[in-house]
């Protein structure tokens, strides 16, 4: 019960400090906060898809990529405001999505991530390849969502379409599909016999989260100006999923406490030089291998832990 | 034309049989462990610098340092497997599938980026196996190419009957197979998995000192044959050494021929990993095990 | 608590008096001339040609601080990794930013470049491009914006005017699908259309390294092609390079081989691609040896005695970038942007390559703050170990070492 208040009252203070952190933010953070934003929708959505639905997709920076460029060649070549743009990134997104769902239903583990690993590669390859139309690594560039100079309406955007998506997901995931689907990554075919239609669902989570996915791709393209087919690499992929999981991928703020944990890390240790992406692959090893449920976890444990010491007294064991 | 298309095909079976060899690596990790690793390609990196550096500051002739790059990598393997891996099997990881993904590509960030650091930005190669290339008609194949390409198919077969005939290999396939009855019959599992994930990692190393004088040397040299690799192991059959040889001359043959057939030719070359990759998207959607491979088992 | 004896108090008052009366230090304790560096150091970047332009820029440091620094205040340059990718470079630039920095230099990629100047614009901060070729950055006209380096459009007007002297009627080119390939192939093609040169392109991907396919193709076509064009900046131009010797595609007698790209002029093409690179033809952003003046001698031989390798012309580029905002901020008296800006259109620097002046004319659009006398130029690789420095000349003519326009294998 204590523990409960604990945890709503530690997501409100974080909330709040989000809100109220650009004050205390010189330009160059506020900047690299806003792009974590788009980190953490891509966390928190994978961590619905792969940690709730069990399904460990290996696509999920392809749709970014689908919602940004749809929504940037759309905005270049047809002139499309951008806010009109994103929502057929989304849409994109969301339908391509539904059809590796679909594609996917028999696979299951290894295979349905080497599957949508594979979709991305191809992605990438045609984003490149095809440049007259894409302008491939030369770089896409992206009408701006906002005018002006400043990064703040970024900022507050992307914190808004966060809490937009993550309030969608939590609605999902209270609702009997959270339910189905948990039963459905637990044991499918437990699942299947008890009359849970797991395609329609798993079908149903993977157009949701690509739909998001397409979302942050759209906000990316038209906040950082440029977009390049270095978006669906396969160390990308890798750092959101990094991201989901060492925040604590079955806690969908959790994804977003590691998100930004991890970018905000990334741009700490460019003090580092070169050395910057070592310490980051060693940081995300040590985590995974002390932490594993991820850090939001530990921190709650520790944090409770520290203010409940009296109960183990009262209940007559001994002291730790 | 048909020259042309045997040239094409010739040159992919040759290039597919040494990742074949990685992915056999790659392939017999799964098996055992039960993970996909995503840091097999900076292990076939490591195992190419490992035959540059015993070659350059050892004296080591091209082919023997091609053995003493497996040695290393096996090294490499075993000790990142004690210090990382060990919570697969000791019951404190929930999911098991996630851990070894995350911490593999955390491997992959490391020693990549430890790469650059250390051997620096810009590519080498050592010495040729042999020096000059067979020219039959419209045939023309580096002797470096033919070299690699049989040491590859002698470690395989090797490989293969070492599975299936040593009381090691024999072992390794009973954990693979189940790990609670193998460990009744008295085979440790903990070993056997040290000892998969050192094999693994020396297959991918030996792989990347046979590619050495072929494609140069660069910290990021394993990013595509890791992929490559995946390709294969799908089309092959996890856990099939069998598949994986069959699986890379497949996959080089298609590529190569896609390349050569397909019909934008300003195109064609760009796309020559989308043919691999589409491979694997039809395997799966056809006939996920493979070629040769079993029905994947969960990590008990 | 001891109390003082007289003496001591009488030296300690002396003391403080003479203390006092020691005129005030210059202020050399004072704060630093920031200045910021952009650039890859790791993948997907070209992190090799980008660590190469880190040393040369803090070989110029260190030589500007030994003499002093600038305006009596020492020389300080943040170096921020751009990774290849535009949200790392628009980061490396905010973060330079809020650090003050008066000016930034560097880049090795274009489409970071643009995104980069947009910052730059945005904060009015001086940004000098040392070895980005897209004609865009300059020609977005960006007031900001300078460039030390050749457009596109500068170089490859006059390869395109080379090949079509030295007789080459059917050329085969692989492309690499960046700014500077395509853009790059889109000068070099419109040329050759000109002069009724046919040209068969290819696209490659970066990180790609059998070519072989592809070059298997070419050689098969109906219309051997005479001259195969390799206009790629990234590392696997060793591959393509080895893989067309030993197809027995180029260099040979029916074609000659010619690359664009950086990595060509390092020594390891040497031990990359070995008896492969003789005959190779090869672009040169530097001055002819005959031609450097003493700062050229100077740099060469402090940059191979600290980094145990010659440096490249993109070297070069680098070390003189240094030197001009040095000497754009000592004309200027000042670290403020738009003075800094001023200096620069008004310059006249001399360094390692050349008599530095920024154009302010705007036809071509991309000649708008560009180094319009960037020097390059043509070399064609005669013997194995050369280094480019000492390998014959094939353009401009003006000096050129060769008589013909190209060495051609015989049959």
């Amino acid at each position: 019960m204590v523990r409960g208040t604990l945890r709503a009252a530690g997501w409100a203070v974080v909330f709040l400090a989000a809100l109220l952190a650009p004050k205390a933010l010189n330009t160059y953070w506020l900047h690299v906060t806003a792009i974590a934003w788009y980190y953490a929708l891509m966390a928190a959505s994978w961590a619905l898809l792969a940690g709730y639905a069990g399904q460990f997709s290996f696509a999920h920076m392809a749709f970014a990529a689908i919602g940004g460029y749809t929504s940037g060649l759309l905005a270049v070549d047809l002139h499309l405001p951008p806010v009109l743009g994103m929502l057929c990134g989304v849409l994109a997104a969301a339908i391509v999505g539904g059809v590796i769902g679909w594609l996917c239903l028999r696979l299951r583990g290894p295979y349905l991530s080497l599957f949508t690993l594979a979709f991305a590669q191809i992605l990438q390859l045609i984003l490149i390849a095809e440049y007259q139309f894409t302008r491939g690594s030369l770089g896409l560039s992206v009408p701006p969502l906002f005018h002006g100079d400043s990064d703040l309406p970024y900022y507050y955007a992307g914190f808004a379409l966060l809490l937009f998506s993550l309030g969608i997901m939590q609605l999902v995931l209270r609702s009997r599909v959270g339910i189905f689907l948990r039963a459905t990554r637990e044991d499918e075919d437990a699942a299947e016999a008890s009359g849970i239609d797991t395609s329609l669902y798993k079908i149903a989570v993977f157009t949701l989260t690509s739909a998001m996915a397409g979302l942050a791709g759209g906000f990316y393209g038209h906040f950082v100006g440029i977009l390049t087919p270095n978006i669906v690499t396969i160390p990308e992929m890798g750092l959101v999923v990094a991201m989901a999981v060492v925040g604590g991928v079955e806690s969908l703020p959790g994804a977003v406490v590691g998100a930004v944990f991890i970018w905000v890390l990334s741009e700490v240790l460019r003090d580092y030089g070169q050395m910057r992406f070592v310490i980051l692959g060693l940081v995300i090893m040590l985590t995974q291998r002390f932490a594993q449920n991820g850090l939001v976890l530990l921190a709650t444990r520790l944090i409770a832990k520290r203010l409940q010491p009296q109960r183990v007294e009262e209940s007559g064991a001994p002291a730790a | 034309m048909a020259e042309y298309v045997f040239l094409q095909a010739a040159n992919g079976l040759v290039t597919g049989l040494i990742f074949a060899l990685a992915a056999a690596g790659l392939t017999i990790i799964f098996s055992v462990l039960k993970i996909v690793n995503f840091g097999h390609g900076v292990l076939y990196m490591m195992g190419g610098y490992a035959g540059y550096y015993a070659i350059h500051l050892l004296g080591v002739p091209p082919m023997a340092a091609v053995l003493a790059a497996m040695a290393a990598t096996f090294l490499l393997g075993v000790l990142f497997e004690r210090l990382m891996l060990t919570p697969l099997y000791t019951n404190k990881v929930d999911r098991k599938d996630e851990y070894a993904i995350i911490v593999t590509f955390g491997l992959f960030m490391l020693l990549e980026n430890l790469g650059i650091v250390v051997f620096g930005p810009f590519n080498k190669r050592p010495p040729s196996f042999v020096e000059g290339g067979l020219h039959v008609g419209l045939l023309t194949i580096t002797y470096d190419r033919l070299v690699a390409a049989a040491f590859a198919a002698l470690l395989l077969a090797a490989l293969a009957l070492f599975m299936q005939r040593s009381s090691l290999g024999q072992a390794l396939d009973a954990v693979s197979q189940s790990r609670d009855a193998a460990a009744i019959i008295g085979i440790n599992p903990h070993r056997m998995y040290a000892i998969a994930f050192g094999l693994g990692s020396a297959l991918a190393g030996g792989a990347g000192a046979l590619i050495a004088p072929i494609f140069s040397l660069s910290p990021t040299m394993g990013d595509l044959p890791s992929v490559q690799a995946f390709v294969i192991v799908v089309l092959g059959g996890m856990g099939s050494v069998p598949g994986s040889i069959v699986g890379g001359i497949l996959l080089g043959v298609v590529e190569g021929l896609g390349v050569g057939l397909y019909p934008d030719p300003n195109r064609a070359l760009a796309y020559s990993n989308a043919f691999g990759a589409l491979l694997l998207i039809l395997t799966l959607l056809i006939r996920p095990t493979g070629l040769f491979g079993r029905p994947h088992l969960r990590m008990e | 608590m001891k109390v003082m004896k007289r003496s001591e108090a009488l030296v300690a008052g002396a003391g403080l008096l003479a203390g006092a009366a020691l005129p005030s230090l210059p202020a050399s304790a004072a704060e630093p001339i920031l200045l910021g560096w952009v650039g890859p150091l790791s993948p997907p970047g070209g992190y090799a040609a980008g660590q190469e332009m880190k040393w040369a820029a803090q070989l110029a440091t260190n030589e500007v601080n030994a003499r002093g620094g600038v305006l009596g205040r020492q020389l300080q340059v943040f170096y921020e990794d751009t990774k290849g990718t535009p949200d790392q470079g628009t980061a490396a630039m905010e973060r330079l930013a809020t650090r003050h920095v008066s000016a930034v230099f560097g880049e090795f990629h274009s489409s970071v470049a643009l995104a980069e100047t947009k910052v730059a614009h945005k904060y009015g901060i001086p940004f000098l491009g040392t070895d980005v070729w897209a004609d865009q950055i300059t020609a977005q006209g960006l007031p900001e914006v300078f460039r030390v380096c050749p457009a596109n459009s500068l170089i490859y007007t006059m390869v395109g005017n080379w090949a079509a002297a030295a007789g080459f009627k059917n050329v085969a080119i692989m492309q690499e699908a960046t700014d500077y390939g395509v853009g790059a192939v889109q000068v070099l093609t419109g040329i050759f259309k000109k002069h009724g040169i046919n040209a068969n392109v290819v696209t490659v991907e970066m990180n790609q390294q059998d070519f072989t396919p592809e070059i298997l193709r070419l050689m098969n076509q109906p219309q051997r092609p005479d001259i195969f064009m390799i206009i790629v900046a990234g590392n696997s131009l060793y591959d393509i390079v080895r893989q067309a010797c030993n197809s027995n595609f180029a260099p040979t007698a029916q074609t000659a081989i010619y690359s664009g790209g950086g990595p060509a002029l390092e020594k390891e093409l040497w031990e990359n691609d070995g008896k492969c690179a003789v005959d190779l033809i090869a672009e040169d952003v530097a001055l002819p040896k005959t031609q450097w003046n003493a700062k050229a001698k100077a740099f060469v031989a402090a940059f191979e005695k600290q980094f145990k390798r010659p440096p490249t012309g993109t070297a070069m580029e680098s070390y003189d970038c240094v030197g001009v905002l040095t000497a754009a901020i000592a004309d200027a008296k000042s670290t403020n942007g738009k003075a800094i800006i001023a200096a620069m259109e008004r310059l006249k620097y001399t360094g390692a390559r050349g008599t530095y002046a920024f154009s302010s004319s705007h036809a071509p659009t991309w000649a708008y703050h560009q180094y319009m006398d960037a020097p390059i130029m043509l070399v064609q690789y005669s013997k194995e170990n050369q280094t480019p420095d000492d390998a014959p000349i094939l353009f401009p003519r003006k000096w050129a070492t060769l008589k013909e326009l190209y060495i051609k294998r015989p049959s």
